[in-house]
């Protein structure tokens, strides 16, 4: 102990986790009452002070802990006590922190402009950062706050919790949609605004405002998401696009144990105060324990705990079944281990994670006591997907799966009923590592991947095997690692703990500096079908071209003090002739980070050597009887012209046809019900889970997300055309196609549904029974308060009735008999 | 027996197989969903017209012709009506 209490001074990792350990043994394993007392003063002195309640909780100390200490250490208790609470200016109200909450909290509010902070998964940094950027803007002059979070499933629930904590806060409103209409509110002194976007978003609403979005705050969550493949360069335009607008913005950058949170602070605007917060600290124990099959027992499995250099023998595993098949060896290993829930299984793709949970299911582990939530959520996957969708009896027996494609309102209440403990067994993919804020008691992992077959980086892993263990929930997670010593499933052995580097997509693109130029060389010249290397190069080329006609010089933008002059002015010689063949105006090219001027270039060309009817370029609306068939030709021209895109050209049709059912408003089920039909109708077989998650795919990714980013800017080059040619009468203004596709709707009732904080498949559902398609928000409250008390004779999933009735402040009073 | 010349408006064919040709090329010079040129317009309204179920084809009068998709996948004309209704027919359904 006393050894421990010396560690806990230290700044280092590795002295702070043996503290840790020490402390955490001392409280947990079966010792004398003061040496658990000792132990709780032990994570006091960690600044630990939620595990010190946990205990409390938990009855591994007695009541009263300050009232057996002597005089001296109960003034030292108080102090520590003191030191680790940060007053909420605005409300008056105290909140106990960590170290690395206390410093980040006052930096945040310090005169720094711009900060960076990065600590491990479970140090409460977003938690810290919500109620920050609340008592932030309470207390300042801050109008228009944005809350960047780079994927959407993060936008929901950040969107939901910054709700549920301004709940009785007046005059702060919440908004996750890009409306125009909120934006004005807000800097006309209405309401301080709160916008959760994603870096599409940004630029969508920047577009609707033509440019003249200002927002006082900014803070990027996840934001060592700059270096994401293709979304990365988007992520770092819609940063440096505010910063155009409001060179003071203050910039707050948040990121899960980076290893350089000070990397993002060198694009400050000149003059900016700047600091970083780097904290390594550990909150609970993490055990990575090897599983490793005993010689000639296949149903025996030893468990050794790893630690810096060597294991230590825990026991044996013993299975019920013998483990044939690797899915079969997680799924056995996962339900033998983690009987008591919070247990994650790591898988690599969502057919796999669908066949892990089925094998868990199947082995009697997860049955929780009949529960109305978990049937509420089988209900909702019957209805919103499909009737046979297998999520659904899984969820009964208190199993389920994750993946990114999953319509989101079913993605969330899986994440809910898993964190509360009515799903013991989620099996899931890397959309986990991707943004989710999801922790757990015990994570079973073999031969992790990232997305397709890479094999995982080892910060990949840690950002993976982070989520071992609930701050608060629990003292230590455990990180079972399968055939540890299996080449193929750990080809570099189990990663031995590491941080993320930040590193942006650009910086790492012009790092290859010859195949970048050449390709700029090329890109011009060669037809759609050779652009080669155009999934690497496409976006940062598009964001340096950008760049260059904005300043006729790469060396003056802002990135340059981090790359060699020779190489942007070799850069600059490559882009100087494209540049001058680009006719449309920086304005235009600006709305569409990621989309090649050149390929705009080149769509104008085509349409000026248009012979046929002008109307033919038109897109036409989803109601109108044409709308397929014009979807169709204007994503080949998008594929000809712009970037070979909507892949391959034989899938058009279908691509297409999912982009009008769900503009039109279409459920996911009624889409999915649609695709079965054709199929039966043609005679052609097909595999329901295959077909499931082959719809999702092709509404998130391509009605969500490259539909709205290429036919938004085919939009853009076709009203410029139409202006040149006088003929803006053919433009209907109504129609933004981009906020359309990523919401799915266009219809001026179903956008009011989303904006009153509907999801979409809630919103969707209920909009099958309103008659009327132009309700505004006041409409759509007024004809859930007339009709909100009928729901119960409607047929609407439980959830989506819930949904609506707490959009429309009613609650289940009264109309729902079976409360009674 | 030498082959019977099929008159479309004021375009003779000398066979079935020509006119088939003209208007299966005119058909797949446009993209899906263009709407046709004048000029093709007017063959293609002489053309319906001697459609065997011309008037319920042309409804309350036409409005323009359009190229979209008919049934698995193949294209087809559709006749655009002046109420903005529209049907499509078959080329070879009218000679």
């Amino acid at each position: 102990m006393l050894a421990a209490s010396l560690l806990a001074r230290s700044k280092q990792r590795n002295h702070k986790e043996a503290s840790l350990r020490i402390a955490t043994a001392a409280l947990t394993l079966n010792t004398s009452d003061s040496i658990r007392d000792a132990g709780a003063i032990l994570l006091a002195k960690l600044s630990n002070h939620r595990s010190v309640e946990l205990a409390q909780q938990r009855a591994q100390i007695a009541p009263d802990l300050e009232g057996r200490l002597g005089v001296s250490m109960r003034i030292e208790a108080q102090r520590r006590t003191f030191e680790d609470s940060i007053l909420l200016n605005a409300s008056g109200k105290w909140l106990a922190v960590n170290n690395f909450q206390r410093d980040l909290w006052e930096s945040a509010s310090s005169e720094v402009t711009w900060l960076s902070a990065s600590a491990p998964t479970a140090s409460g940094k977003t938690f810290l950062v919500l109620h920050w950027v609340l008592d932030y803007i309470r207390t300042t002059n801050t109008r228009v706050a944005i809350y960047l979070a780079p994927t959407r499933a993060l936008v929901s629930e950040i969107e939901e919790n910054l709700k549920e904590l301004c709940a009785d806060i007046d005059g702060i409103e919440i908004v996750s949609l890009p409306l125009q209409t909120a934006y004005i509110s807000a800097i006309s002194k209405h309401k301080k605004t709160v916008f959760v976007f994603t870096q599409e978003r940004i630029h969508l609403l920047a577009n609707l405002l033509e440019d003249q979005l200002f927002a006082d705050l900014l803070l990027v969550d996840e934001a060592h998401k700059i270096g994401d493949h293709q979304r990365g360069v988007i992520l770092q335009d819609a940063v440096e696009r505010l910063c155009r607008t409001n060179p003071n913005i203050k910039t707050v950058f948040v990121s899960p144990s980076t290893q350089n949170p000070g990397e993002l602070l060198q694009d400050a605007p000149a003059g900016a105060f700047t600091a970083s917060i780097d904290s390594d600290m550990p909150t609970v124990l993490q055990n990575v324990i090897l599983v490793e099959q005993a010689p000639r027992k296949p149903k025996d499995w030893n468990l050794d705990l790893k630690s810096a250099n060597s294991t230590l023998n825990l026991g044996v595993l013993k299975l019920a079944n013998k483990p044939a098949g690797l899915r079969k060896r997680l799924a056995f290993i996962a339900a033998a281990a983690g009987g008591r829930g919070g247990t994650l299984v790591y898988c690599n793709g969502a057919a796999e994670a669908e066949d892990v949970a089925h094998l868990i299911s199947q082995l009697g582990v997860g049955v929780p006591p009949d529960d109305q939530e978990l049937r509420d959520l089988a209900d909702l996957a019957r209805k919103g997907v499909h009737r046979n969708y297998q999520l659904a009896p899984l969820v009964e027996k208190g199993v389920a799966f994750h993946y990114g494609n999953m319509p989101s309102l079913i993605r969330t209440e899986v994440e809910r009923l898993f964190r509360s403990g009515k799903i013991k067994f989620l099996a899931c993919t890397s959309t986990l590592i991707e943004g989710v804020n999801l922790s757990c008691r015990t994570i079973v992992v073999r031969g992790p991947r990232k997305g397709k077959g890479h094999p995982m980086e080892p910060h990949d892993f840690w950002n993976l095997a982070g989520r071992a263990g609930r701050w608060g929930n629990e003292f230590q997670g455990n990180i079972l690692c399968i055939d540890p010593y299996d080449e193929k499933a750990w080809p570099g052995g189990v990663p031995a703990r590491s941080r993320y580097p930040i590193k942006r997509e650009t910086d790492y693109v012009l790092e290859s500096l010859d195949d970048l130029a050449a390709y700029l060389d090329r890109r011009s010249s060669d037809t759609s079908e050779q652009i080669e290397g155009g999934e690497f190069f496409e976006q940062v080329g598009a964001y340096l071209l950008n760049t260059y006609m904005r300043f006729g010089s790469l060396t003056k933008a802002m990135f340059a003090q981090r790359h060699s002059a020779e190489a942007l002015l070799r850069l600059d010689s490559s882009l100087a002739p494209i540049a001058e063949s680009v006719k449309i105006p920086l304005s235009i090219l600006e709305r569409h980070p990621g989309v090649s001027p050149i390929g705009l270039q080149r769509l104008l060309n085509a349409f000026h050597s248009y012979e046929g009817n002008i109307e033919n370029l038109l897109l036409a609306p989803s109601e109108s009887v044409d709308a397929y068939d014009r979807f169709v030709t204007v994503m080949r021209r998008i594929n000809q012209s712009i970037y070979p895109v909507f892949l391959p050209d034989g899938l058009i049709p279908l691509h297409a046809l999912v982009v009008i059912e769900w503009l039109k408003g279409l459920s996911l089920a009624e889409i999915i019900k649609r695709r079965i039909e054709y199929h039966q109708k043609n005679g052609r077989s097909f595999k329901l889970p295959v077909l499931i998650r082959d719809t999702m795919n092709i509404v998130e990714e391509t009605a969500r997300f490259r539909a709205p980013k290429y036919v938004s800017a085919y939009l853009d080059v076709l009203k410029m055309y139409l202006k040149e040619r006088g003929r803006l009468d053919l433009i209907d203004d109504e129609f933004d196609i981009g906020v359309a596709l990523e919401f799915g709707v266009s219809s001026k009732t179903l956008f009011s549904l989303i904006e009153l904080g509907m999801s979409r498949m809630a919103a969707v559902a209920l909009y099958e029974k309103i008659a009327r398609d132009d309700f505004d928000r006041e409409g759509c409250l007024n004809w859930l308060k007339e009709y909100g008390p009928n729901f119960a004779g409607m047929d609407l999933p439980n959830l989506i009735i819930k949904e609506a009735l707490g959009v429309a402040g009613l609650h289940n009073d009264g109309s729902d008999e079976t409360t009674e | 027996m030498p082959a019977k010349p099929v008159n479309i408006g004021s375009i003779v064919f000398p066979k079935k197989g020509d006119a088939t040709a003209f208007f299966q090329s005119m058909l797949y010079k446009y993209e899906l969903g263009d709407k046709v040129s004048d000029e093709d317009a007017n063959v293609l309204s002489a053309l319906v017209s001697n459609h065997p179920e011309a008037a319920a084809k042309i409804g309350v009068g036409i409005a323009s012709f359009s190229v979209r998709t008919a049934d698995f996948g193949t294209r087809c004309f559709w006749v655009n009506r002046s109420d903005g209704s529209t049907e499509k027919f078959s080329f070879r359904a009218c000679y």
